[in-house]
């Protein structure tokens, strides 16, 4: 056995030496509640999410080239482009698709390149190089990929149920609820889909167009012309005073429209409403649309909300905020005859998700504190199970302060750390236990046994958990989409198990002297 | 007190133990023939590897693609089919459906191009189903009873039509979880090949939703401007181009301001549908409506545009498409409920067999790396040379598990520096590890275990790998407490065998508490689809480690001159 002599500060591992500084430091419970606050309020304040952050940088440029084919495309624009951009450094790959008019160019950063830094080394590629490009092409789009904005985490799918209001007030109705919308707090992007925007349709009839003997020409320079708008215009007089025009727009309504004279005919002047139909409509050009089916057959047409959050906010408040204010808005809507279904909600998922594990931790702790009832005693027991949710808090501050989210991944993480975490706390207080209730320690304080018995665990315990440490490191050198997926693992595993170490050793000795009494065979009190 | 009792027996049992050379032999070729035997379970596909599990969810979507050059209306077609499949199904609650384009964007479309879809041939369903907390079936039960009811159904529908269901990926995203690449230099060429590669995966097990991504050619029309005529005519090449796009696309001429609108309204001009209706497909029926559109000249004349413009049936030109400035063409495929593993190797090896009885000659790539799958094709006429590469998820987990494997390396060389610092002796810092490691037998029986008793295949994946890993250094920890203990008493001067005998039974209490603390802590993760795996592992390898440290660790101990 070890020395009986423990005052001696040189014979104490760090786990021993843990122990004997808080044994009897009032100011241990205060730092107990102080580290469960500390999780209580990085638990509030993590945002929540459902899926891991991955750092992916990525861009799209479409190159508009009207009347050429995919070899010309392919020669003339895409393989000079491609040469150049190989090289951008940090590219992973770069896809491209030539086809009939134009060239669409994809490149694809490795994980973990920085977005911003990605997406100007991107546009300055693209711009050092515009003289290179042939001379029938437009202007390129680079459109860079940013996931946070890309991906909405709530849509609604809004559908007219009865027809009560035209086409027209529907969308404008939706529109104004997007911009309401648009204002809330930590909404990013919000986007319409299977809309079709307002718009007057000119359709020309081309047997009258030739009875009338025109050509489509004309009746485009005719709508150009009236609806010409020019900025105002200025004179002066002779005393040098201003004096403004405005010109007025010629087209207030429809009718302005119908009523264009597109020219004359045998003496009377043709209207553009001799010619062609004229309708205040939505485009008719735009070929998506979108609709629901439900399950009693149902079928409507649809026209769906996506809303985005910024990057690293909670997706579980915004989603509520943007639910609550639908609810207000439910009745409204209702009146004018329009329903709506939340089709998609990440922030209900991911807050499902994070109650799901607290009653798994709960479970768990649970059926651990039975368990050593069984095999420890309840004191014992109840001292252990305390343990678990100091160490997650711990880890949840350290995470929150690390800039972290709560997500599926980091709440795996927690799982995969709850076994092992009360190792420590098991070994300690088994430690004592045993000692307790040991012929050799009859004569001993039960401060002596406790520190004695935390010491004589700490060595092997430290290695061990430092072998289970370096287990988990290596993860982060873990490359690719897959990697940074679990990236939270490594993150989180190690500091969960640091953590574990110091509770076992601060505050298991010390509950210890609180709670455990000696057994019959050892009288003596303390 | 009876465990007093229990100790002193177990105590008195691995002395017996330590005590025979025959006994200590035994125990060395049990652990030899577990360890072996697991191995083969995995070399024999006993328990079958997969990089993450499916993954129930309230959501899946469907994506359907018809040929280029089809009209919204035939794509349309396709949906309102596969939507009166669905609908029938009592889990389905609502489809939304959009034609033209992508459906919001979602963490499975996020790499499959979703959000760059727009055009006639596309069409996007989303089917939300009741919450899977409510129903009985997994979200990837119900899409494996509807593909066959919609490929059936609505297949005939639209031959030409492929209808992909993409379940939500319960991992990083990926194109698909088979991607075959075919590389060369002619463009004709590797599409008819890649479509040699998609007849095979269509007709291999377990495979399904097998797309090319090459477009087949169409018939289309080419409109060549006669510039003679033009100038004749007195009219110019710009406006001929001007007129036919104004006519049959439209365009938008003017804007009209609206302070009622949140944006200008713009002013769209375009022949009316009656005037663009074609009565047949048809050179003849195309140049009598061209003929209808007639042009003016400086002089006012009008001037028919079929008189300037000479019409030609053609076909299309097909999309070229680059990957790192190489042409290729993908076929892409999808698994039902099965690892991408076994369909690859079974679908490479009808491959080789074909392309090599076929004009090629197949040189299978033999290094070792994560594109040891790949195999080169050349043309025995012209010697052009093909390359087909595997992509997709088999990739991701090649380079995943070979990325944990090398963590996992690393892991074992740190720990074993960390032992031999403590310890300060290479065999004992040796016999942990090894000890550790032999974990695998209970994390890889497990899985078989775990197989037999459940209805759906219980996959060996990148999360039961995380278990292992952490399975080393839990067992590590055991063997330690163990040795430092015996250690200990050595020094105190108790005799070896009766020291490790002892600090085996006084250990054993500690060891079997905390993994019994580990067990319970996993056994609600075993029900979880995707952490099921970790779940399984932690709770088999826990027990092998446990035997391993009381009972092996004990014996290697004794044969170690270092204690």
């Amino acid at each position: 056995m070890q020395t009986n002599n423990v005052s001696s500060d040189k014979e104490l591992n760090i786990a021993g030496k843990l122990a004997k500084i808080f044994l009897h430091n009032p100011l241990t419970f205060v730092f107990a509640l102080f580290i469960l606050s500390l999780g209580v309020i990085a638990l509030q304040m993590m945002p929540k999410e459902e899926n891991p952050k991955i750092a992916i940088s990525a861009g799209n440029i479409i190159i508009p080239a009207p009347g050429l084919n995919p070899q010309e495309v392919q020669k003339n624009i895409v393989e000079p482009l491609e040469k150049k951009l190989r090289e951008i450094t940090g590219i992973k790959h770069i896809y491209s698709t030539s086809m009939n008019n134009m060239a669409v160019v994809n490149i694809v950063y490795n994980i973990g390149e920085d977005r911003e830094k990605s997406n100007v080394k991107l546009y300055d590629k693209i711009m050092q190089n515009m003289d290179a490009l042939p001379a029938n092409v437009r202007k390129p789009i680079v459109k860079p990929f940013d996931i946070d904005i890309s991906i909405p985490i709530v849509t609604i799918a809004f559908y007219q149920k009865e027809k009560k209001i035209p086409y027209k007030k529907f969308l404008s109705t939706l529109e104004n609820m997007q911009l309401a919308i648009n204002a809330l707090n930590n909404v990013s992007k919000t986007a319409l889909r299977g809309d079709h925007k307002e718009q007057y349709n000119v359709e020309v009839d081309s047997n009258k167009l030739n009875g009338y003997h025109l050509s489509l020409g004309q009746i485009s320079t005719a709508i150009e012309s009236l609806a010409l708008k020019i900025p105002n215009v200025d004179v002066t007089t002779k005393k040098n005073a201003l004096v403004i025009m405005s010109v007025e727009s010629s087209i207030k309504s429809i009718k302005d429209i119908e009523n264009i004279i597109v020219a004359e005919y045998m003496g009377s002047p043709v209207y553009l409403k001799d010619v062609a139909h004229v309708s205040d409509g939505v485009e008719i050009q735009k070929k998506q649309s979108a609709n629901i089916r439900f399950a009693d057959g149902k079928q409507h047409d649809l026209i769906t909300l996506e809303i985005s959050k910024l990057g690293g906010t909670n997706a579980v408040s915004v989603s509520e905020d943007i639910k609550e204010y639908l609810s207000h808005q439910r009745e409204y809507l209702k009146s004018l005859g329009i329903e709506y279904k939340v089709t998609r909600d990440y922030g209900q998922r991911a807050s499902v998700a994070v109650d799901e594990l607290g009653h798994h931790i709960l479970v768990t702790v649970g059926i651990i504190f039975i368990m050593l009832i069984v095999f420890l005693g309840w004191r014992e027991s109840l001292i252990v199970s305390f343990t678990v949710p100091a160490v997650l808090a711990i880890t949840l501050f350290v995470a929150y302060m690390s800039g972290q989210t709560i997500n599926r991944i980091t709440l795996f993480a927690f799982l995969l750390s709850l076994g092992i975490l009360v190792d420590a706390g098991i070994i300690v207080i088994e430690n004592i236990h045993r000692h307790m209730h040991s012929q050799e320690a009859k004569d001993k304080t039960l401060d002596t046994i406790i520190i004695e018995a935390t010491n004589e665990t700490g060595n092997p315990t430290n290695i061990a958990t430092f072998a289970i440490v370096l287990t988990m490191i290596p993860m982060v050198f873990v490359g690719g989409m897959m990697g940074s997926f679990m990236k939270p693992i490594p993150l989180n595993v190690p500091v969960a198990l640091i953590a574990s170490l110091f509770v076992a050793y601060i505050f298991v000795p010390y509950l210890s002297r609180k709670l455990l009494k000696r057994t019959k065979d050892t009288q003596e009190e303390i | 007190m009876s465990h007093k009792n229990d100790t002193n027996k177990f105590e008195n049992f691995i002395y017996g133990v330590l005590e025979k050379k025959s006994r200590k032999l035994l125990i060395f070729i049990l652990i030899f023939m577990a360890f072996v035997g697991s191995i083969m379970m995995i070399v024999n596909a006993t328990v079958l590897v997969k990089m993450l599990p499916d993954k129930s969810a309230n959501t899946f979507n469907i994506y359907i693609d018809t040929l280029v050059g089809s009209s919204i209306h035939q794509t349309e077609k396709v949906t309102e089919c596969v939507a009166s499949v669905l609908q029938k199904n009592k889990y389905v609650t609502d489809i939304e459906t959009y034609l033209g384009e992508g459906s919001p964007l979602n963490y499975a479309g996020l790499v499959k191009g979703s959000a760059l879809k727009k055009g006639e041939q596309y069409a996007e369903m989303v089917v939300n189903l009741t919450d899977k907390k409510t129903r009985a079936a997994t979200s990837f039960d119900i899409v494996h009873t509807l593909r066959p009811k919609i490929q059936e159904r609505c297949q005939p529908e639209n031959s030409a039509a492929t209808i992909r269901m993409i379940e939500m990926p319960a991992g990083p995203p990926m194109l698909a979880p088979l991607v075959v690449e075919v590389y060369g230099k002619d463009n004709q060429k590797i599409v008819s090949i890649a479509k040699q590669v998609a007849s095979i995966l269509a007709v291999t097990d377990n495979l399904v939703d097998v797309n090319i991504m090459a477009n087949r050619k169409y018939q289309q029309y080419q409109l060549a401007v006669d510039t003679q005529k033009v100038a004749r005519a007195g009219l110019s090449v710009s406006q001929v181009k001007k007129i036919l796009y104004l006519g049959f696309h439209g365009m938008q001429v003017a804007t009209k301001n609206n302070i009622d609108s949140n944006y200008e309204i713009p002013i769209y001009l375009q022949l009316s549908k009656k005037s663009q209706l074609l009565q047949e497909d048809t050179l003849e029926s195309l140049g009598l409506k061209l003929s209808a559109l007639k042009l003016m000249n400086k002089k006012g004349l009008m001037i028919p545009l079929t008189e300037v413009v000479h019409i030609t049936k053609t076909e299309s030109n097909p999309i070229i498409y680059h990957k790192d400035l190489k042409t290729m063409v993908y076929v892409t495929a999808g698994t039902d409920k099965m690892s991408q593993v076994y369909p690859l190797l079974e679908a490479r090896k009808t491959m080789i067999d074909l392309f090599s009885s076929n004009d090629y000659i197949v040189t299978p790539k033999h290094e070792m790396s994560t594109n040891m799958f790949d195999f080169e094709l050349q043309d025995r006429y012209s010697g052009e040379k093909y390359l087909i590469h595997w992509d997709g998820e088999m990739k991701v987990t090649l380079d995943t598990f070979r990325d944990l494997g090398t963590a996992f390396i690393a892991a074992l060389l740190l720990i074993f520096v960390l032992f031999v610092i403590y310890y300060k002796s290479f065999a004992v810092s040796a016999m942990i590890l090894g000890g550790s490691f032999l974990s695998i037998i209970g994390v890889i029986v497990g899985h078989w275990v775990a197989d037999l008793v459940t209805i759906n295949t219980f996959y060996l994946t990148a999360t039961s790998l995380i278990g292992f890993i952490a399975l080393m250094g839990i067992s590590s920890r055991n063997s330690l407490l163990m040795i430092d203990f015996a250690k200990n008493l050595i020094d105190s001067g108790v005799e070896k065998r009766r020291a490790i005998a002892v600090a085996s039974a006084t250990r054993a209490k500690p060891i079997i508490l905390t993994a019994i603390a580990i067990i319970l802590g996993s056994a609600l993760l075993t029900s979880d689809p995707v952490f099921g795996g970790l779940g399984v592992a932690l709770i088999s390898g826990t027990v092998v480690a446990v035997i391993v440290s009381l009972l092996f660790i004990p014996v290697l101990m004794d044969n170690t001159k270092s204690i």
